[in-house]
């Protein structure tokens, strides 16, 4: 590694701040190694039960993809770029394929689009099952853990029979999707996926409308229309906040025009509204599977050979899809080399992180939790 | 420096694709603004250079007038055969009905030091903070890996980095990953 | 390659088993006998119709159970024996271990799992005991600026203090380690002492997370006590006693619960509250103070602390059965007498061996065995009702959880010693009423 070194004073380290010890002010280290936190640490300063001022500090897990993917050329990205999060790997490397594709002029087709679209939903319920595991026993509700963990298994299933793997998949290639779908899948789909939604529905029975939860997260961490604007949040918070921002909607990728299902929107802009939201959206990934595996082409090709290292003008791209946090977009500069010459991933919790200082102060201690995990942040994607 | 003579991107050439809408915004910048360079008008899709000098009026204009409310993405490139770092922001709207499948990009350069020193060289921009609040993470971020420093963003700490980082911004050029 | 042991001869193993066997003889007779000889002189030994017993007649006894039973009823009425195994100590050890097990399997089929499985063959029963080894095993680690006297009296003040609240249980007729006359405010009493041991420990920790959950827990049990305390004024009105033994007694015909429901329920609720159990759970909610005021205890410290709280749990579902169930009352399904055969023919305990001539049953009278059984089942079914809330809720927050306390309870427990009072001044029951 070339270059100065700084700072120069090495006693001084930015980032560091030393501060009076109050005796009334508590600071709280809320991770990395909290029960409450995930792989990141709040730093939050309480007077009595009240936050009166919070910090997140993200970065426990910053691996440098967008350093990596300067030094691998565009097929040989596809791996990597779905580490940050591996729950909803489809959905983090659907915007690096339909970028690639705008970039080399790639005309997908028909069945490889459907394909997509159902491999992206599923892989968004998988996701959103995990995070509604951890947002249940945030609060305590240790069946909420058990349960969507359980029932995550089918979609599980389905997408490992589609792909090879259960949950790294590397299954969106530029051109289209890596192999076709085995034979007796639309039936196995189908038939899982109305199980499931079956299942989806019993959750209300126990989590969503349980008066203890109820009580204890409406009016928490309520974040108003315009603040959800200006923040620039995105996905269930935004939509929570009542926004109706959907990119599949708004501007759609893919076969999403063609396919029928709706926008959820809430109004409250509460922490329930925000758990909400995601559940809702289940539902209706379940209705686009349906959708789409009525509408599907039954044969065709599923992808376009790329010739090796293939190499794109000097131009830009900015290609962004709802994942299963919000709109998550792709910044690639491309300078006629097989490798992008930048890739900027512009994730949804980065985006929604902003709204976490502006939510939890003045909140009161035991709404952490809730506050913190209805922002559907994923620290690890944060960080990329 | 200059935004005009260093942009490495053509313009498009589908312009049939390219609606009256997407025209009429770029026209509403390029009148307003006499030396703002359109660099590109695909669909949805707007490039905007400008002078690092009056960013923040035509940040103000595009928020204002054009009604783009949110930062979706900044991101900061590296062009050391330029001696230039440029950085992106793309905006959008949440609001506008008419405008939310587009991203504005909102391009700036600025001047790039060999041997950096983060927040105590050339290295800067006026920060967009008060215009649109949602970059302010983004531009903290940027600060870190390129070394730009924001003027004008209070928070111009560490985000993803670790603390005791003592090397250059990461994601510069000249910044080489071991074995690659 | 390695060997276990590189060095090892049979001489060398021979010698150091003959020095052991050695050494083992020396001390023993230097040492152990004189010890025997001087504790016998000591120890009073029991005088069982009208003989004197002693060592002899003791190892004599073992040999014959006809002969040893009449010193087993006597152990059997001892206080040591009483604080340690049947109505005290050991039993509610047991019954906890049982509602462990009970609540990690319950909870596994609430939520679509099977619970502990492998340890032990059948359904993970030794799971407990698996769980018990590894926390003994562990190492006890205490922060370096915590007042470590307090730090590590805490615990065994907890289990202790949980001890204290078992004795004062009445588990069958005549079964109960402390039979005292204010048996009731014993209780008050011995309840109080939680609150001051959680903030003592927490204190003491001297870390952030441990203090906080120490505050919340005095909160939750300070503001629960005054429900708690005032919705079992009512009984005492009806019954004019505060002596646990005649509570149940005075329910033979009928519980209070049929009487005083509303006090059952603001019971329950401070139940719940004070044995910190979800949904109140908030002196140890994970996800937001890690493990509140448990957090810095690591290896049988933490067990000790969880020991005591599942005898808590055990004593309060006690409590409950003794003051609203009616505690060992039941409908008699145990026979009334011994069987005829057994007065007259004895037990055959080894066939063609042994032959036991014993009157009024083995061990326990009839009577004891029915209403102990009653009084297991009433208080096993109590404790389910407090396990499954935890499958079900969520926690509450604190303010919540003491706007309960303080505006909802404490109203409904005045309501419940009103309707006490009218049922004692209209003359229905209580003393000299109808019923």
């Amino acid at each position: 590694m070339s270059g100065q070194v700084y700072p120069k004073d090495t006693k001084v380290l930015p980032g560091l701040q030393l501060e009076k010890v109050d005796d009334r002010i508590m600071t709280l280290n809320v991770g990395p190694q909290h029960p409450g936190s995930g792989h990141m640490r709040i730093i939050i300063k309480v007077d009595g039960d009240y936050i009166v001022h919070c910090d997140p500090d993200p970065g426990y897990v910053h691996r440098g993809e967008e350093k990596m993917a300067e030094y691998r050329n565009y097929i040989t990205n596809i791996p990597h770029l779905e580490r940050p999060v591996i729950h909803d790997s489809c959905n983090i490397l659907y915007p690096y394929c339909l970028g690639v594709e705008e970039l080399l002029g790639i005309e997908v087709s028909e069945r490889a689009k459907y394909i997509r679209v159902i491999a992206a939903e599923l892989n968004r319920c998988v996701y959103i099952q995990y995070w509604l595991a951890i947002y249940g026993i945030f609060l305590g509700h240790s069946t909420m853990f058990m349960w969507p963990v359980g029932d995550r298994e089918l979609m599980i299933d389905l997408l490992d029979k589609m792909t090879g793997a259960r949950v790294t998949h590397a299954y969106f290639v530029p051109g289209g999707v890596r192999n076709d779908i085995p034979a007796n899948f639309e039936d196995m789909c189908l038939r899982q996926v109305n199980y499931f939604e079956k299942r989806l529905k019993e959750y209300a029975d126990v989590f969503y409308d349980n008066p203890i939860l109820i009580s204890r997260t409406k009016d928490t961490g309520v974040l108003s229309r315009e603040d959800a604007i200006k923040l620039g949040t995105t996905g269930s918070v935004l939509r929570a906040s009542g926004v109706d921002f959907d990119i599949r909607k708004k501007e759609p990728y893919d076969v999403y025009e063609e396919l029928d299902f709706q926008t959820n929107v809430l109004k409250e802009g509460d922490s329930y509204a925000r758990s909400k939201i995601p559940w809702l959206d289940m539902l209706e990934s379940c209705r686009i599977i349906r959708d789409a595996l009525q509408k599907m082409p039954k044969s065709g090709s599923v992808r376009v050979k790329l010739k090796p290292k293939p190499k794109a003008g000097d131009t830009e791209v900015y290609r962004r899809v709802e994942s299963g946090r919000g709109s998550l977009g792709m910044h690639i500069v491309s300078r006629n080399n097989p490798q992008p010459y930048r890739l900027k991933i512009s994730v949804p919790s980065f985006r929604n992180l902003i709204a976490m200082p502006h939510l939890l102060t003045g909140e009161k201690l035991g709404n952490l939790p809730p506050v913190y995990w209805s922002l559907n942040y994923w620290p690890v994607e944060a960080d990329r | 420096m200059s935004s005009t003579d260093s942009t490495e991107i053509e313009k498009s050439d589908d312009s049939s694709l390219v609606s009256d809408s997407d025209k009429s915004l770029s026209d509403a910048i390029s009148k307003k603004f006499s030396n703002v360079e359109i660099a590109y008008v695909k669909p949805d899709r707007i490039r905007v250079n400008v002078k690092r000098e009056e960013i923040i009026d035509v940040a103000s204009f595009i928020r204002d007038e054009l009604n783009f409310d949110h930062a979706e993405s900044v991101s900061g490139v590296d062009y050391p055969e330029d001696k230039q770092i440029e950085v992106v922001y793309h905006l959008g709207s949440y609001t506008n009905k008419s405008l939310e499948k587009k991203i504005l990009a909102l391009a700036t350069r600025t001047p790039r030091e060999d041997n950096p020193n983060p927040g105590n060289d050339s290295t800067k921009l006026p920060s967009l903070r008060d215009v649109f609040p949602s970059v302010s993470f983004h531009e903290r971020e940027c600060f870190e890996m390129l070394g730009v420093y924001f003027d004008g963003n209070p928070d111009n700490r560490r985000l993803l980095l670790p603390e005791d980082w003592a090397d250059i911004p990461p994601l510069r050029k000249d910044f080489a990953i071991k074995g690659r | 390659m390695s060997v276990i042991a590189p060095k090892f001869r049979l001489g060398y193993l021979i010698k150091g088993l003959t020095d052991n066997i050695f050494w083992i003889i020396v001390i023993l007779t230097l040492v152990g006998l004189p010890v025997v000889q001087i504790v016998l002189i000591y120890i009073d030994f029991p005088i069982i119709d009208g003989e004197i017993w002693n060592p002899f007649r003791v190892l004599d006894a073992i040999t014959h159970p006809e002969r040893a039973l009449p010193l087993v009823k006597s152990f059997m009425q001892t206080d040591f024996f009483k604080v340690a195994a049947f109505p005290g100590f050991g039993f509610a050890a047991l019954i906890a271990a049982a509602t462990i097990f009970v609540e990690r399997k319950l909870l596994a089929k609430l939520q679509l799992r099977v619970g502990p499985f492998y340890c032990g063959k059948v359904e993970g029963i030794l799971q407990l005991m698996a769980d018990g080894l590894k926390l003994i095993s562990k190492e006890i680690i205490i922060p370096a600026k915590a007042d470590k006297p307090l730090f590590w009296a805490a615990p065994v003040l907890f289990a202790a203090t949980a001890g204290a609240f078992v004795a004062l249980i009445p588990v069958a007729p005549g079964w109960v380690v402390a039979d005292i006359d204010l048996g009731l405010l014993a209780v008050f009493a011995v309840i109080g002492f939680f609150p001051i041991i959680t903030i003592v420990s927490a204190w003491s920790a001297n870390s952030k997370f441990p203090f906080i959950g120490g505050i919340r827990a005095l909160y939750q049990m300070v503001s629960f006590e005054i429900p708690l305390i005032l919705s079992l004024l009512g009984i005492v009105m009806l019954t004019g006693t505060l002596n646990l033994m005649e509570i149940v007694e005075s329910q033979a015909s009928f519980p209070w619960i049929i009487f005083m429901p509303i006090g059952a329920i603001v019971f329950f609720i401070c139940i719940l509250a004070e044995l910190e159990r979800i949904p109140f759970d908030l002196p140890e909610a994970e996800s937001e103070i890690v493990a509140g005021w448990l957090t810095e205890f690591s290896g049988m410290m933490y067990g000790l602390v969880q020991l005591g709280s599942y005898l808590k749990l055990y004593a309060f579902a006690a409590l409950f059965v003794v003051l609203f169930l009616g505690g060992w009352n039941g409908p008699w399904f145990y026979p009334m007498e011994p069987i005829a055969e057994v007065i007259t023919d004895g037990v055959v305990l080894m066939p063609g061996a042994l032959t036991l001539e014993i009157e009024g049953g083995l061990l326990f009278s009839q009577e004891m065995i029915n209403g102990l059984i009653w009084f297991v089942l009433k208080t096993v079914g109590v404790i389910l009702v407090i396990l499954i809330p935890r499958g079900v809720f969520p926690r509450i927050r604190i303010d919540l959880l003491l706007q309960i306390g303080w505006y909802k309870l404490i109203v409904l427990a005045f309501i419940n010693i009103f309707i006490a009072l009218a049922l004692v001044y209209s003359g229905i029951i209580g003393p000299g009423g109808i019923l």
